[in-house]
């Protein structure tokens, strides 16, 4: 994207300027929102040419979000969280494990190392995960309330207090 | 009396741990049964702290130990027979109650078979 600005300052249309300032404020900040705002949506296939050229992508991996969901000609990339990409490959970021130029994911806060992996292959099944979970609790709760009607305690009767009636030796008087 | 089953062998007459004793506590008895009595008055367990827990009859073993505690302080072995006879009476306050549990058994049995005779 920087590229793209420094080459529309060097052109010099009528928003050079502006560009040059953006380009200056991005270096100082490293953010500048109006930069990072996605296009309008494409609806030509000349317009869905042109954005997928602007993300890096080819016309038939470009795909926009739905337009009420508002990203604009945002591309809709696959949701692989980086603890599902390969650990081996020479990225060019191995911290995010992301190549220079590669698009970023709409949602790219939540794909990191540390957070959510929506593509991630459990080790053990989610069935067979429930079963387990169910089958332990389940049957315990089976257990517990078919003993419901076996309890039993020590062959005593209550504590003798003498507050409380007249109680007996097993001696005569 | 199957200690490892505790009450179990109770349950076909309802009878539970910690229940009260239903029947009259002569029934069955050629002699007049002697009465528990407390050696000590409720004032001084109050005055000792006594908690009402421990306000049974065997109180004044328990207060005869925590004022031989009181007086030895730190030297507590001194206190060792008054310990012991505490315990005692508790243990035979614990067999007179399994007592009681038993005599309940056998004579809620007694009225089944009676009844069930009649």
């Amino acid at each position: 994207m920087a590229s793209n600005l420094l080459k529309k300052v060097v052109s010099g249309n009528s928003h050079g300027i502006r560009n040059a300032v953006g380009i200056f404020m991005n270096a100082a900040r490293n953010h500048w929102n109006y930069q990072y705002k996605p296009g309008p949506y494409p609806k030509t296939p000349e317009e869905r040419a042109r954005a997928a050229q602007k993300y890096g992508l080819t016309v038939e991996e470009y795909q926009p979000y739905p337009e009420d969901m508002g990203y604009g000609d945002y591309p809709k990339l696959p949701d692989i969280g980086a603890d599902s990409k390969d650990p081996h490959y020479p990225y060019d970021c191995p911290e995010l494990k992301r190549n220079f130029n590669e698009p970023v994911h709409a949602r790219a806060e939540i794909f990191g190392e540390d957070r959510y992996d929506p593509s991630m292959r459990p080790r053990i099944p989610l069935a067979q995960q429930w079963t387990w979970f169910l089958g332990v609790v389940g049957g315990s709760l089976a257990l517990y309330f078919y003993l419901e009607d076996y309890k039993f305690g020590r062959p005593v009767t209550c504590k003798q207090y003498p507050g409380n009636g007249t109680h007996y030796l097993f001696t005569p008087k | 009396m199957g200690q490892m089953m505790g009450s179990y062998g109770a349950r076909n007459v309802d009878l539970y741990m910690d229940d009260e004793p239903t029947f009259n506590p002569q029934t069955g008895f050629s002699f007049n049964r002697k009465e528990r009595e407390m050696k000590i008055s409720e004032a001084e367990l109050m005055s000792a702290k006594i908690p009402p827990v421990y306000r049974d009859y065997c109180a004044h073993y328990l207060m005869d130990y925590q004022v031989c505690r009181y007086k030895n302080m730190p030297m507590l072995y001194r206190c060792a027979h008054e310990k012991h006879n505490y315990m005692n009476c508790e243990q035979q306050d614990y067999v007179l109650r399994m007592k009681e549990f038993e005599r309940e058994r056998r004579l809620r049995v007694r009225e089944q078979r009676l009844v069930g005779a009649a």
